[in-house]
């Protein structure tokens, strides 16, 4: 029998149980409904993830440490022996930790490292509190401005080269410093205070009201900011950590951090630098780069690893989900085996008939085999059908409510789609191995008998 | 022509085996109509299967037109009985839910006989037994004599050389089964098959041109010949 004629009887054998199939193809679309959802939300969260990094981190740079060990998980449950050649102690991801910090000179020689395009340390500066004449006061943070950022404008204009103390101002401070508008803002100043910490960290505060008294003692000072840009708040949570900062030069950004960090074992201390390399987004640049920082004892973070390890958390959330998308899929492997037989057990006679018009066995087994496939294509196609719809429909709700703009949590690919159909018509086919094994070995005059 | 020699079959071992055919000689020559009568359990049906190549005998063998079918592999057997040989059972066996074009469609799907010429040869089989008209309904749709006749259409489309017709009107009132034995016998002269009727009724028995009778697994006597 030709193969096109073997999956047309299929088909028609399909057609004419048709509660039997569906019901059996349901079986296996729960299972795939699963997994296109989860493949969907897989997408959609390295998706998500990827505009979280390229919205704040430049592909080109590198994220590099004193310690190699900052970029590490270390064993919470072992204590960390003191080193004070490491002269500091700080405060990392809710762990109290002893961490080395980089120097100018470490800057220095990271920006020889060949291939390194600039070397610059990362800070950000907290603010005591920044301000108009007659306006609150508001705590802030200010950055360097990277141009890799290049945020949306509501007014002004972002130069190649930044001036000293001039900021760009995001739109979420604009009506509570009192301005009416976005244009009124620009070539106006902003009052940004630092405090500092020489004077706290040479008292010890033995409770809160000498901690008060310490702070409100130490030096401060009000540096004026011209605003030359208003930002305009992203319309998606990608940057909502960064949404409220300022940014100015790096040269500004120093002098504040500087003026804080004075008298103290942290000054002109960093904890990371952000190093630039030529053609970085070059992988191989970039790992060679890389590889060079590592071998003179720095840690290093790519935005790749970065990326990595926001996804970790979904991978791992993925994961479960897929295993119980599996599960459902081999557990209606047992409902295609079943139905199968059946099928034998019901279509004896025709088995007898076919195989005494001279059907070959192979092509009896073929038969069956591909009726077990199309079940397993069947459910496919329901299951990813539904979860798409699903999907489509849940798109914008999803979207709304965690406030993700324009992205979509569940992104389907057609060609993973295919795959996983195309890997459900062969799951189906081995579901139909033995049915169609004991419909190929009949005896066909037993079969001829049977009533 | 379908010589049988020696054909013994044997079912079980030792004790309890028993001996459904013992040592059985047939000559039929082409375009002979033959009966092979005996009661339930005489054995012609599993004379039947074995010529056909649907079963094995325990000894001796079959040869059709010089070759003997019992050296060929299962698959060439398989060949030879999609191209030279058709059935018509008692049961009808036809496919319920299937229309009579489909039915009749099968035996041309297992012989891979080319797309093309499928359909004609279909409905040239309906025609010649008068279900024609019939072609687009459903199988089920139709009374016992029609089911017989379908099957009839099913067993010549693809012009066999031996068409075996195991009890053919066993389930039919005997008018409708008169017809279908005039049906086989008129396309026994038409398309030129030999027709191996096995069969209880020896009043039906007495149309075909050689009878073999069979008991307790031997040939008791064959009347008439080969025409």
């Amino acid at each position: 029998m030709l193969f096109f004629d073997i999956v047309r009887r299929a088909l028609r054998n399909l057609l004419s149980s048709k509660a039997r199939t569906i019901l059996t193809a349901l079986a296996i679309a729960v299972g795939t409904f699963a997994l296109t959802l989860t493949l969907g939300a897989s997408n959609g969260a390295q998706d998500y993830a990827q505009n979280i990094v390229k919205s704040n981190f430049d592909p080109s740079e590198l994220l590099v440490s004193k310690d190699q060990n900052l970029f590490q998980r270390q064993d919470a449950t072992q204590p960390q022996v003191y080193d004070p050649s490491f002269g500091s102690i700080t405060t990392f991801g809710g762990e109290s930790r002893q961490v080395k910090l980089l120097s100018n000179s470490d800057i220095s020689k990271l920006a020889s490292v060949s291939g390194v395009a600039s070397a610059e340390p990362g800070i950000s500066v907290s603010l005591q509190y920044l301000t108009r004449d007659g306006q609150r006061k508001y705590i802030g943070t200010l950055s360097p401005y990277n141009p890799y950022q290049s945020p949306e404008l509501l007014a002004g204009k972002i130069p190649s080269t930044l001036a000293d103390n001039t900021v760009i101002l995001p739109e979420g401070f604009l009506y509570s410093l009192g301005f009416t508008d976005a244009q009124s803002a620009i070539g106006q100043n902003v009052r940004l205070s630092v405090k500092n910490q020489a004077t706290i960290a040479s008292t010890l505060p033995t409770n809160s009201a000498s901690l008060l008294n310490a702070q409100s003692s130490s030096a401060s000072e009000e540096v004026n900011f011209k605003i030359i840009a208003v930002s305009k708040t992203p319309n998606t949570v990608i940057s909502a950590a960064t949404s409220l900062y300022l940014y100015s030069n790096l040269n500004s950004v120093q002098n504040l951090n500087d003026y804080i960090y004075n008298g103290t074992s942290n000054y002109q201390k960093y904890l990371v630098a952000n190093v630039k390399v030529k053609d970085g987004t070059n992988t191989t640049k970039l790992n060679t780069v890389e590889a060079a920082i590592k071998s003179q004892g720095y840690g290093v973070q790519s935005v790749i690893d970065t990326e990595k390890t926001i996804t970790q958390v979904i991978s791992v959330l993925e994961g479960i989900v897929t295993v119980f998308g599996i599960i459902a899929i081999i557990a209606s492997v047992f409902g295609v085996v079943n139905t199968m037989y059946i099928s034998v057990l019901q279509r004896t006679r025709e088995i007898g008939l076919m195989k005494a018009l001279g059907m070959h066995r192979k092509d009896i087994s073929n038969l069956f085999r591909i009726e077990a496939g199309l079940i397993g294509l069947l459910g496919g196609l329901i299951g990813s059908f539904l979860a798409i719809v699903l999907g489509i429909g849940l798109n914008p709700v999803i979207s709304s409510k965690l406030g993700l703009g324009d992205s979509k949590l569940l992104i389907f690919k057609f060609n993973q789609i295919g795959l996983l159909i195309i890997a459900l018509i062969i799951i189906g086919i081995i579901a139909g191995l033995l049915p169609a094994r004991k419909a190929a070995h009949l005896d066909p005059i037993e079969a001829l008998r049977t009533e | 022509m379908i010589e049988v020699k020696n054909l013994t079959k044997i079912y079980g071992k030792s004790e309890n085996s028993f001996k459904a055919l013992d040592k059985i000689n047939i000559i039929i020559l082409d375009k002979a109509t033959v009966a092979i009568v005996g009661k339930s359990g005489s054995g012609k049906s599993t004379l039947m299967h074995i010529m056909s190549g649907l079963d094995a005998p325990s000894s001796g063998t079959v040869i059709v037109d010089g070759t003997d079918i019992f050296k060929m592999s299962e698959k060439k057997i398989d060949s030879f009985r999609a191209t030279q040989m058709s059935f018509v059972f008692q049961s009808f066996f036809i496919e319920a839910n299937a229309t009579c074009l489909q039915n009749v469609l099968l035996p041309l799907e297992i012989a891979r006989v080319p797309m093309g010429k499928r359909k004609k040869m279909a409905l040239d089989a309906l025609d010649a037994v008068e279900l024609g008209e019939k072609a687009n309904l459903k199988a089920s749709t139709l009374s016992g004599g029609q089911k017989q006749r379908l099957a009839v259409a099913r067993a010549i489309v693809n012009k066999p050389a031996i068409l075996f017709a195991d009890e053919p009107t066993g389930n039919l009132d005997s008018i409708t089964g008169d017809k279908i034995m005039k049906l086989l016998f008129n396309l026994n002269k038409k398309i030129g098959c030999t027709i191996i009727l096995v069969t209880h009724d020896e009043d039906l028995a007495k149309h075909t041109s050689m009878r073999i009778k069979v008991k307790d697994g031997k040939i008791e006597a064959i009347e008439g010949g080969n025409k």
